[in-house]
């Protein structure tokens, strides 16, 4: 996937470009607002992650121009406001997904992907992963074809496995991705080990070996 | 008043006798030289009686009743009675005054004096009460506006101007200091606003160089376990910002949509969402559903900070109890003692135990959000149990 990441931190922006290019995406950098301007209408790209606040203007008047443009490129908006009237503003405007700053890059990938299935294919594409795969339009798990029963957060959980696979996910970013704002209250995560151990056991035995500890304390969803 | 009529009453008496006396002193001298004169003895009772004595006495000066035909009274007179020698024979010679008339004299006079001064004592009176109305008016009511002018909004204090040199200076020391206070509060509650959203960038590069790091080299546990716990507290560090920022914004009063809303089921999707989170069980009676009228997004954080709250710091094994009836929420946690300081219950950064997970923030924003819409929330403490009761009407 070709990504172009318009952030005017380069920093941030290096770090978010390390993470997503080790999935094999291609990513550009925009650090301006002109700069993004300039390359948005010069290339296609698959996704804009776009920063609100850009030196040198506004990321919603990029966002503005794209839609303007009747450009199909989904756009993810991150920003440091929290405040819901901007998140509303950016998502009226045609923003597929709104990230408040500081997030997990785990968290951006998955969203990323999200808006990447829902834009490609109709939000109808099967995720797969050996014998597992994930209808996320009915937001149905399957293993080996057969329908398993997950709950809510059982299947959240294996989406956001699956998108990071191979990825270190300690248990803050699990329980942030899975509770949000809420999930300080865990504090001893005991939680998060209940549907771990509940998404295991339904995806048999066969299935529930590609969750691995890591470091002791952290998951990571790999073959073997 | 009294004093000055009463020495009025007895300085005219006294003037009036020394008139009086006077007077007889000088008809009695004009007798005795008319009849020095050789003229005739003029006798004219009771005013004038002129009489031959064998011996000379002392001058007598007195008061006599002396009954009056005409008027078929005892009136009072003044009598003076000298003895003197005329032109070798004794005579004596007795003049009087009437006193009745000079006494009617006095009366008025002081009676008048006091009606006078009763009619100007009243007109005075109301005279000073409505001026004193008017100049004092422009006082009262900037008295009132400085009463009823509040920090947290953003009118400037508007002062009546005063045509009174001491009432304008005050109302420029007033109008310069509010407006020196209230830019103050501006500048801190910006300053506030600015910090938290200045700080979340910086967080979020910290963020994912970390979690760039956890998935780069290989690390041993202890490193890992050393990163998971900065991420825990960049997200600590990040929840105290963006509560710092809803505070203030509600103090700015930034949430203005209003909606009727049903809080028992605000309640109940809150407790929804908390259970998946907590082994604590939550026990919820909606005895009445409880209708308000208020921001829906700040009814959320209200319901999800008053559990949140409560499973932060509840102790044992008991449930929590919610419960909803008569306009009023109430929200009972189990603990083992009262809050020691409960009027610091609602600071800002107010923490009585160990408050690694807490931000020190959410009850200040329940506060905030009840002062907003004019709901009441008490505390108390009772049979193990920490309450919490919110009045919605």
């Amino acid at each position: 996937m070709k990504i172009l990441i318009a952030e005017d931190e380069t920093e941030l922006q290096n770090s978010i470009v390390t993470y997503l290019e080790r999935d094999g995406n291609v990513c550009e950098t925009a650090c301006d607002y002109f700069e993004a301007l300039y390359k948005i209408d010069l290339y296609e790209y698959d996704l804009l992650v776009l920063d609100i606040n850009l030196i040198t203007g506004n990321g919603l008047d990029i966002l503005k121009v794209i839609k303007r443009n009747k450009s199909k490129t989904p756009v993810i908006i991150i920003s440091a406001n929290n405040s819901l009237d901007d998140k509303l503003e950016g998502l009226d405007l045609g923003a597929d997904d709104y990230l408040t700053k500081p997030f997990h890059l785990a968290e951006l990938n998955s969203r990323i992907k999200a808006v990447l299935r829902r834009g490609k294919f109709g939000g109808t594409e099967r995720i797969e992963f050996n014998e597992i795969s994930i209808d996320t339009n009915s937001r149905t798990a399957y293993v080996d074809n057969i329908p398993i029963v997950l709950t809510r957060k059982e299947y959240d959980l294996l989406l956001f496995f699956i998108t990071n696979k191979g990825r270190v996910l300690s248990k803050e970013i699990i329980a942030e991705h899975l509770w949000g704002d809420n999930s300080d209250l865990a504090d001893n995560f005991d939680f998060i080990y209940v549907h771990i151990n509940n998404l295991r056991k339904k995806l048999t035995e066969a299935g529930g070996r590609y969750i691995k500890t890591a470091y002791g304390s952290g998951y990571k969803f790999m073959e073997d | 008043m009294l004093g000055s009529s009463v020495m009025l009453y007895y300085y005219l008496r006294v003037i009036l006798r020394t008139e009086v006396e006077e007077e007889l002193h000088s008809t009695e001298s004009r007798l005795e030289k008319s009849i020095e004169e050789g003229g005739e003895v003029y006798q004219l009772p009771p005013i004038v009686e002129v009489k031959k004595v064998t011996d000379l006495n002392k001058e007598i000066l007195k008061d006599t009743l002396i009954y009056d035909p005409s008027q078929d009274e005892l009136e009072e007179f003044r009598e003076l009675s000298t003895f003197s020698m005329i032109n070798g024979e004794n005579y004596r010679i007795t003049v009087r005054a009437l006193v009745v008339e000079s006494e009617n004299i006095l009366l008025a006079v002081v009676l008048s004096y006091l009606v006078i001064i009763l009619v100007v004592f009243v007109f005075l009176f109301y005279l000073n009460k409505s001026r004193n109305q008017k100049v004092w008016h422009p006082f009262f009511r900037n008295l009132d506006q400085m009463k009823s002018f509040s920090l947290t909004s953003e009118k400037p204090i508007v002062l009546m101007e005063s045509d009174i040199l001491e009432f304008s200076e005050m109302n420029n020391e007033i109008t310069t200091l509010t407006n020196k206070v209230r830019t103050d509060y501006k500048n801190l509650k910006q300053y506030t606003e600015d910090v938290s959203h200045e700080m979340q960038t910086p967080l979020a590069i910290i963020q994912a160089k970390i979690e760039n790091v956890i998935n780069g080299e290989m690390l041993d546990n202890d490193q890992f376990v050393q990163l998971t716990s900065i991420q825990k507290d960049i997200q600590r560090l990040s929840q105290i910002t963006k509560r710092l920022t809803l505070l203030t914004k509600i103090e700015n009063n930034q949430f203005l949509n209003r909606e009727r809303l049903d809080i028992s089921s605000k309640m109940s999707e809150t407790i929804h969402d908390f259970s998946e989170i907590s082994t604590i069980n939550i026990d919820f009676e909606i005895r009445e559903n409880v209708w308000v009228t208020m921001d829906p997004y700040l009814a959320q954080v209200l319901c999800s900070n008053l559990i949140s709250n409560a499973i932060k710091y509840s102790s044992g094994r008991k449930n929590i109890l919610v419960t909803t009836q008569q306009g009023q929420l109430t929200i009972a946690n189990p603990g083992e003692s009262s809050i020691q300081r409960p009027e610091m219950l609602f600071s800002r950064f107010y923490r009585e135990s160990d408050g690694a997970k807490s931000t020190g923030l959410g009850l200040a924003i329940v506060k905030r959000i009840c002062d907003l819409y004019g709901f009441s929330i008490a505390y108390y403490f009772e049979r193990g149990m920490h309450y919490f009761t919110i009045s919605f009407s």
